[in-house]
């Protein structure tokens, strides 16, 4: 049953699970961004916010260690981090589901990578399939679900693993706008039951909002830090929250940041090859 | 009502097919009465020598030393074929090295290297499973090669996002998602294996199913000839329908 638990009651836990600083990224010539700056907290969550093509995907991989930075150091955890680390699970915006797994082997699949026992994996996975909402769909292939259910697999099977942190990658990009508000409170309300860290990269900013405890605006070519909004709406969140005046302000604050930066991206073309 | 309409909708899918191999009979039978025997016996003629054959022990001894052969040779091919598909996907420089060899040879009629097998190999059991293993091999090859090299980028890097070791990789991944591709190579060299079998047994050491029809030629007994093609059509038409099935099964997440 500890497994169910959420981690780390009655431990000592960091106040700073994920420290980034001075990150920079280049492409050869094109420079993604630089100096960024980031602390997120224990439990926090922390939105990142930017046009299309900022470089925010960019920089969760660079966080993750799935990619090389060229400047700065990335700190999870405590942990210097060169490659992916344990601990750390991300959630795909093309939900990098493998097809020939069902939803049972998909969800298994980080256990069987930590190397959790067949014992562990049978004990959690139906946990972590029903907590998404997926029970009675274990034997189901990726191809025989929608995009909605297919995302709620790709979060269980980042949740099995147990992860301190939790990467979001526009988890809800790919889904229509109904899924896609409907996926956003399963988040909620999953996170109220198991509060983890997370770093959450969107380009919407009411999905920004709405989850983040902060919200960090990405900016300019290079791309950095332009402003960080601090979102003080109350917990838990839901549809209710939407209807809030303070939702309506918050938003319009960071759109207010984004859109000369908005207007700028999408006049902008593509750099000479 | 309802039994006579799933008769008349049975009836209407595989009347043609049922129609129409009974017209076939029905015609090698015609046929076979009005041509002289040196050169085509009646299916009544070839079916009562294949029931000779097989009471005489015969056709069951050839039959064993030909699918030693088959198995042998096939084996080999999925042995080697998969695993060095595998290995050309993942690692360029050999793959652009070894292509122009590959194709070359996937592209030779595996016919005319017989000579060359026989006088360096002489006329034992390995040279016929060589021959078989060059036929059945390049399908299975070519197929796992292109299959392992179409994986989505995507998946490899949720395979590392999970630290997933190489082991692991080889394993969960780039296997899983290659075996379909690999089957219908099995499915291709199955049909290939077959004529080489058949080519090993005339042109090498004559033995098996071929040697059937061969000495069934020189005494020129047509029925037997008949009767071991007969035999070697329908092998191939069962193997093939395994082969079909073997890529069905391991395809079944694709839709």
């Amino acid at each position: 049953m500890h497994a169910m638990a959420p981690q780390q009651t009655g431990e000592a836990r960091p106040a700073v699970r994920i420290r980034a600083r001075n990150l920079g990224k280049r492409y050869g010539a094109l420079e993604v961004f630089r100096g960024i700056d980031l602390d997120v907290g224990d439990r926090e969550i922390l939105s990142i916010v930017g046009p299309s093509g900022c470089g925010k995907t960019t920089l969760l991989r660079c966080i993750d260690g799935l990619l090389a930075t060229d400047a700065g150091e990335v700190l999870i955890n405590g942990e210097k981090v060169t490659q992916p680390i344990a601990g750390v699970a991300m959630v795909f915006q093309h939900f990098g589901l493998f097809p020939w797994k069902t939803v049972y082997g998909n969800v298994a699949y980080g256990l069987k990578m930590a190397g959790a026992s067949k014992a562990e994996i049978a004990e959690r996975v139906p946990y972590f399939i029903a907590l998404v909402g997926l029970k009675g769909f274990e034997n189901a292939y990726p191809y025989q679900m929608s995009g909605g259910m297919q995302q709620r697999c790709g979060l269980a099977r980042a949740l099995a693993i147990e992860p301190s942190v939790l990467l979001m990658d526009e988890p809800f990009a790919a889904v229509d706008a109904q899924t896609r508000e409907i996926l956003q409170f399963e988040l909620l309300r999953i996170w109220e039951q198991r509060p983890t860290t997370m770093l959450f990269v969107t380009h919407s900013i009411e999905e920004a909002v709405l989850m983040g405890d902060r919200v960090i605006v990405l900016k300019g070519r290079p791309a950095s830090i332009a402003e960080t909004i601090p979102v003080d709406l109350p917990r838990p969140r839901t549809r209710e929250t939407l209807r809030a005046a303070r939702f309506a302000e918050l938003r319009e604050q960071v759109w207010s940041t984004l859109l000369s930066e908005a207007r700028a991206a999408e006049f902008q073309l593509e750099p000479a090859r | 009502m309802r039994f006579s309409l799933a008769a008349a909708e049975g009836a209407r899918r595989h009347g043609p097919f049922w129609l129409s191999l009974v017209a076939g009979m029905a015609l090698w039978e015609i046929a076979g009465r009005n041509a002289d025997a040196a050169f085509l016996v009646p299916l009544s003629a070839t079916l009562s020598r294949l029931a000779e054959l097989a009471a005489s022990g015969v056709l069951w001894q050839q039959f064993a030393s030909s699918a030693a052969l088959f198995l042998s040779g096939f084996a080999l091919a999925l042995a080697v074929g998969m695993p060095l598909g595998l290995l050309l996907a993942r690692v360029r420089t050999l793959r652009v090295g070894l292509e122009p060899y590959i194709m070359i040879l996937y592209a030779t009629p595996m016919v005319a290297l017989i000579p060359f097998i026989l006088s360096l190999m002489g006329f034992g059991f390995a040279p016929k499973v060589l021959v078989v293993f060059l036929f059945a091999v390049f399908p299975v090859l070519y197929n796992t090669i292109e299959g392992a090299r179409s994986i989505r980028p995507e998946l490899i890097e949720v395979a590392r996002a999970f630290r997933s070791s190489e082991r692991a990789l080889w394993f969960d991944v780039m296997i899983p998602y290659t075996l379909p591709f690999t089957m219908t190579g099995v499915r291709q060299g199955i049909g290939r294996a077959l004529v080489g079998m058949v080519a090993a047994e005339f042109f090498l050491s004559a033995t098996g199913l071929g040697q059937l029809i061969m000495v069934a030629g020189q005494n020129f007994d047509t029925g037997g000839v008949f009767a071991a093609i007969l035999v070697i059509g329908l092998i191939g038409v069962g193997l093939m329908r395994v082969g079909l099935m073997l890529e069905q099964h391991f395809a079944r997440w694709r839709h």
